[in-house]
């Protein structure tokens, strides 16, 4: 018998414009174990239909360091989507 | 990586003390200081600008910018470093962003501080939203680049 995969909860973080597409600026989710940044994205973006046109022209974090999208997320874990910078 | 502990590297919601920041990275070793103080245009691609709103992700941000004054220290033979960086809504002609670096000779000043800022409007989590008489945009950015493999698992060594 396969062994149950635990579900892990992760904090998420919203900036710039994705903030304003999906109304808020932080959210806690319940995610099966095993779960990558990516398929953390398509939840939101299936909640959130207009978040999916940006992305390609957004980058991913995992607490605090750039992080790639296949990124395994483990329970406690700080997700954010960064749209391109602009500070200076 | 840490920052050396007499560089200083903050986030502010206040106008930017540039005259005490300047002062502090003086040193009686140095022979120069290299400034950057980046402050908020009256226009934007031939729109009048009304004033400008700075968000950022505070914390990795911070770390951000810490990175990149303890990265100086390593390539460039320089003395102390002051980044700051502020945040929240800013009017014309306000510093958005100042960085001084001091070194005893100016090439090594210069090549610091044409790299700081380079490097931080590329990779630090900071975003500027331009507000006009007809509306308001998030400003053209640039993404960061990502390492390919998790960071967290990926220490390559090399093989020998």
């Amino acid at each position: 018998m396969p062994s149950v995969s635990q579900s892990i909860r992760v904090k998420v973080l919203f900036f710039g414009r994705l903030k304003e597409i999906a109304g808020l600026t932080q959210d806690s989710l319940d995610l099966p174990g095993e779960a990558d940044i990516e398929s953390l994205f398509t939840h939101y973006a299936s909640r959130y239909p207009d978040l999916l046109q940006y992305r390609s022209s957004l980058v991913a974090s995992c607490n605090q360091e750039f992080a790639p999208w296949n990124t395994i997320l483990h329970a406690g874990d700080e997700v954010a989507f960064l749209p391109p910078v602009s500070g200076g | 990586m840490a920052a050396s502990s007499t560089d200083i590297t903050l986030l502010v919601h206040k106008p930017i003390d540039r005259d005490t920041l300047g002062a502090y990275v003086r040193g009686d070793g140095d022979g120069a200081i290299v400034i950057f103080d980046g402050f908020v245009r009256d226009h934007s691609k031939n729109r009048r600008t009304l004033y400008l709103e700075y968000e950022a992700y505070e914390h990795m941000a911070l770390a951000k910018i810490q990175e990149i004054a303890a990265h100086l220290h390593i390539q460039f033979p320089i003395h102390r470093v002051a980044m700051v960086h502020r945040l929240g809504r800013l009017e014309i002609g306000e510093t958005s962003v100042y960085i001084a670096v001091s070194a005893a000779h100016r090439a090594a000043a210069f090549d610091a501080c044409r790299y700081a800022i380079d490097t931080l409007k590329r990779t630090v989590p900071i975003w500027k939203k331009e507000y006009f008489e007809d509306g308001s945009v998030w400003a053209d950015g640039e993404l960061p680049t990502v390492p390919s493999a998790p960071s967290a698992t990926s220490t390559v060594k090399p093989a020998s």
